[in-house]
C-alpha cells in the first residue's frame, strides 16, 4: 500500500480523498495555490506545497510543479481527483516517468479511452450499443454527408471534448456550416484540438451512467447507475441512483453488457460509462470517464461501498474483496449540487444532519469561495429505502443547510426536487428547460 | 489563518492498511548525475550518496563533507551560533593572485574562510565548536584560521566549554608563509592554556588532515579521533619516499595505520560520530585532563 499520496486538486474532492487516506492511515500531501492558503484540504493535509498563484493554470494545472512537489515530499503515487488533470494523459505520463503512481488509468488507456470518436468504435466493438454517428468530421462535406446519412437532428461534438463545451446541435442542413465552424474553434479553444465527430441527437432523452470498479486481476463489478439528467448547459445538478427510468430486467442487461466491455477492453480502477437513454428505452453509449466522479457519493450512499477508497486499493494492487453478488442496489440515493452563484466569504455555515444524510464540502465558517475555481461548493447526498422516502428526506436535509455570505442555489435546489415531474421521476434533459 | 485551522485538525493516526504492492520508495531520477565512487569505481547518484550520510551506499568510502553539513550532522537542530562569522583573510605579504584566489575561495564554498567556529549542542551538552572547510583552499591555515581557532579556544576558556574540532587540511597557507606557520604556535598556546584549566578537548580528523595543522591543534586533543581511511601525516606521502629515497610501506599516513601505532584513540565511522562526541562530551562534564 502507498504509505505516502499528493492530491493534485482542491475544493471538497481533495478533502474527500484526504479523508480516505486518513482512514487507511496513509500521509497526505497537498497542493494548493496562493487563492487556497487557508482552504481546508491545505489544512487538513499532513503536508503541503503551494504550486503557484490563484490561477489554475499557473498551479493545479502546472504538471512539473505538482510533479515536483510529490518528489520533494516523497509520495509514492499522485490522486487527481476530476477535473484539472484527471484526464490528461501527459500528466498520468509525466508521473510515470517521475515513479509515481498515477491513481488512474495508464496514459496509452486514458489516450485511448479519452477520443470519443475512437472509444465510440472500441465499445461498439466490445458489444455496446453506439449512437448512430460518423468519426472525425474534416469538412462541412463530410459532415453534411453524414448527417444525410443518419438523419436530423445531429449533434457536433468534440473528439477530445467534456463538459458540454465543443457541442452544437444541428436541427437542418443549413445550420450545418455555421455550427461545423463554431464547434471545431470552440474545441481548439478549450481542448487544444480542432477535432470534431458528428452523432444522431437523441431527444428527448435521459443521462444514465454506469459505475465500474475493476482490479487488475480481470474482476469487474458494476456498483449501478446513476440518472443525472438533471443538467443545466450540460453542468449535471441533482444525481440519484437508481435511474427511476429503469426496471430490473433493463439493468440487468446493461450491467452485463458493461461489465463484459470494461473485461473486454481490459480496464483497471473506477470508471463510468455514460449512456444516453432515447424515450423507446433504447441506451446508447456516449463516452467513459476514466476518473472519479463528481457523483460518485450517490453510488457510494447506495452502495456502501467507499469508491476513494477501493480506487486506491485497485491501483496498489489489491484484489476486489467482493463480486457483483454482494453489491446490494436496493433503496434509492439522491445527491444535489451547491453551487456558489457568487465569490464571497462563509459567515455562518450549518450542516444538515441526521441519518443517511452527507454533505461533503470543502466549506467552514470563514472560509473565501473565489471566483478561480468551479463554483461547486459541496454535495448533499441522502439515502433512503425507497426514493419517496430519499425525496423527502432530501428536502428537509437541504432546508437545514445554512450557508451565509455565500449566494447559493439551495432555495433553487428545494425547487427543483419538489417539481411534479421531477416527484414523479420522469422528467428528461429537458426538465432545466421548462 | 492557516496555521490555526492546520492546528484544528488532530491527526488520526491510523496503522497503513495491509495489502497490495509494498508502497515503491521514491526511485532515481533518470536525470539526477551520479559520482563515480573513487573507492568502489562505481557510479553512485547523488541522492543516495546524500541519504547515506555523504558516504558510498555500496562500500562505505566517505565522501568529503563541507563544514556545514558536519554541522548538521554532530549538533542539536538548531544548537549551532556561530562566532566571528565576520572575520575575513586579507592579502598580508601581497602575495601574487592571492587576493583572487580568496575570492574564488568564498564563492566555492560559501564561507568566509577555511573555518566555522561557534558553540553548539552535542548530545544536549553545549561545547565550542571548530569544523574547517574543505572547499575553501583544501582548509589551509592562514593567519584568520589560526586566529579564530585561537579565539575559539579562549572563549571555551573562559566559558569553561569543552572543545569539539573537525579538521581537513592541506597543511598551512603558503600564500601567507611565515605568518601562517606562526599559527601553528599561536592555535598551540591556547589549546595548551585551555589544557592547563582541566578542560577538554577532542578532535576528529577527517580526509586530508595534514601539514602545519597536524602538526599542532589536531594532534593536541585529549581524546584523537578519525574518520575511516583517512590521510593524516606532516609532509606528504611523495615528498617523504623522494627524501627519505625508501619505498614507504602499505597503508603510510592513514588512520588505520596511525591507529595501529598508536597516534590516534578511534577510528569513528560517521554513523556513530555524533553518538561518540556525545558520550565524551558527557564522561568530561566538569573539565577532564589533556594527555
Amino acid at each position: 500500500m502507498f504509505s505516502k499520496i499528493l492530491i493534485a486538486n482542491r475544493g471538497e474532492i481533495a478533502v474527500r480523498i484526504i479523508r480516505a487516506c486518513k482512514e487507511m492511515g496513509i500521509a497526505t500531501v497537498a497542493v494548493y495555490s496562493e487563492a487556497d492558503v487557508d482552504a481546508m484540504h491545505t489544512a487538513l493535509a499532513d503536508e503541503r506545497y503551494c504550486i503557484g498563484p490563484a490561477d489554475a493554470q499557473e498551479s493545479y494545472l502546472n504538471e512539473e510543479r505538482i510533479v515536483s512537489a510529490a518528489l520533494v515530499s516523497g509520495a509514492q503515487a499522485v490522486h487527481p481527483g476530476y477535473g484539472f488533470l484527471s484526464e490528461n494523459a501527459h500528466f498520468a505520463a509525466l508521473c510515470r516517468k517521475n515513479h509515481l503512481v498515477f491513481i488512474g488509468p495508464p496514459a496509452e488507456t486514458m489516450r485511448a479511452l479519452g477520443d470519443k470518436a475512437h472509444v465510440k468504435a472500441l465499445m461498439a466493438e466490445a458489444g455496446l450499443p453506439v449512437i448512430p454517428g460518423a468519426m472525425a468530421i474534416h469538412s462541412v462535406g463530410d459532415a453534411l454527408a453524414a448527417a444525410g446519412q443518419i438523419g436530423y437532428p445531429v449533434m457536433l461534438k468534440a473528439c477530445l471534448g467534456g463538459g458540454g463545451r465543443g457541442i452544437r446541435l444541428v436541427n437542418a442542413e443549413g445550420e450545418m456550416a455555421a455550427a461545423f465552424s463554431a464547434a471545431r474553434a470552440e474545441s481548439e479553444a478549450a481542448f487544444g484540438s480542432a477535432e470534431v465527430y458528428l452523432e444522431k441527437y437523441v431527444h428527448p432523452a435521459r443521462h444514465i451512467e454506469v459505475q465500474i470498479l475493476a482490479d487488475e486481476g480481470g474482476s469487474a463489478v458494476c456498483l449501478g447507475e446513476r440518472d443525472c439528467s438533471v443538467q443545466r448547459k450540460n453542468q449535471k445538478l441533482i444525481e440519484e441512483s437508481p435511474s427511476p427510468a429503469m426496471d430490473g430486467p433493463q439493468r440487468a442487461a446493461l450491467f452485463a453488457r458493461v461489465t463484459a466491455a470494461v473485461k473486454k477492453i481490459g480496464y483497471v480502477g473506477v470508471g463510468t460509462l455514460e449512456f444516453l437513454c432515447a424515450p423507446d428505452g433504447e441506451f446508447y453509449f456516449m463516452e467513459m470517464n476514466v476518473r472519479l466522479q463528481v457523483e460518485h457519493t450517490v453510488t457510494e450512499a447506495l452502495t456502501g461501498i467507499d469508491l476513494v477508497k477501493w480506487q486506491i486499493r485497485v491501483a496498489s494492487g489489491v484484489r476486489l474483496s467482493f463480486s457483483q453478488q454482494d453489491v446490494d442496489l436496493s433503496g434509492c440515493a439522491l445527491e444535489c449540487r451547491i453551487c456558489a452563484l457568487a465569490p464571497g466569504t462563509v459567515q455562518f455555515l450549518h450542516v444538515s444532519g441526521g441519518p443517511f444524510v452527507r454533505f461533503d464540502t470543502y466549506l467552514m465558517t470563514g472560509s473565501a469561495v473565489t471566483p478561480y475555481y468551479d463554483p461547486l461548493v459541496g454535495k448533499l447526498i441522502v439515502y433512503a429505502s425507497t426514493r419517496e422516502e430519499a425525496l423527502r428526506k432530501m428536502k428537509a436535509a437541504l432546508c437545514e443547510l445554512v450557508i451565509t455570505g455565500v449566494p447559493n442555489n439551495i432555495e433553487e435546489q428545494i425547487a427543483l426536487i419538489s417539481r411534479e415531474e421531477f416527484r414523479r421521476g420522469s422528467y428528461n434533459l429537458d426538465f432545466m428547460r421548462k | 489563518m492557516a496555521a490555526s485551522i492546520i492546528d484544528f485538525f488532530l491527526k488520526p493516526g491510523n496503522e497503513l492498511e495491509p495489502g497490495g504492492r509494498p508502497a515503491a520508495p521514491v526511485s532515481e531520477d533518470e536525470n539526477e548525475p551520479s559520482v563515480t565512487c573513487p573507492n568502489c569505481h562505481r557510479g553512485v547518484p547523488q541522492s543516495q550518496i546524500w541519504d547515506n550520510l555523504y558516504c558510498c551506499p555500496r562500500c562505505g568510502h566517505p565522501f568529503r563533507m563541507n563544514a556545514r553539513q558536519r554541522i548538521a550532522l554532530w549538533c542539536d537542530p538548531d544548537s549551532f551560533e556561530e562566532a566571528d562569522a565576520d572575520l575575513e583573510s586579507c592579502d598580508i605579504l601581497g602575495f601574487p593572485g592571492y587576493p583572487r584566489k580568496l575570492e574564488t575561495a568564498r564563492g566555492a564554498s560559501g564561507e568566509a574562510d577555511a573555518v566555522v567556529c561557534g558553540t553548539a549542542a552535542i548530545g544536549g551538552r553545549r561545547c565550542a565548536l571548530f569544523v574547517m572547510e574543505p572547499n575553501f583552499m583544501m582548509g589551509s591555515m592562514g593567519a584568520l584560521v589560526g586566529e579564530k581557532v585561537t579565539r575559539l579556544f579562549e572563549a571555551a576558556l573562559a566559558e569553561r566549554l569543552s572543545v569539539v574540532g573537525c579538521t581537513v587540511s592541506g597543511g598551512a597557507r603558503m600564500q601567507e608563509g611565515l605568518i601562517s606557520l606562526m599559527q601553528m604556535a599561536k592555535t598551540s598556546g591556547a589549546v595548551q592554556r585551555h589544557a592547563d584549566a582541566g578542560l577538554f578537548y577532542t578532535a576528529l580528523l577527517t580526509n586530508p588532515t595534514t601539514g602545519g595543522v597536524t602538526a599542532s591543534f589536531a594532534m593536541e586533543a585529549s581524546v584523537i579521533l578519525a574518520e575511516p581511511a583517512a590521510t593524516i601525516g606532516f609532509a606528504g606521502a611523495r615528498v617523504v619516499e623522494g627524501t627519505t629515497k625508501k619505498k614507504l610501506p602499505p597503508g603510510f599516513q592513514t588512520a588505520e595505520s596511525l591507529l595501529a601505532h598508536g597516534f590516534l584513540d578511534a577510528i569513528v565511522p560517521r554513523a556513530q560520530q555524533r553518538d561518540t562526541l556525545a558520550l565524551l562530551l558527557r564522561l568530561h562534564e566538569g573539565g577532564g585532563s589533556h594527555g
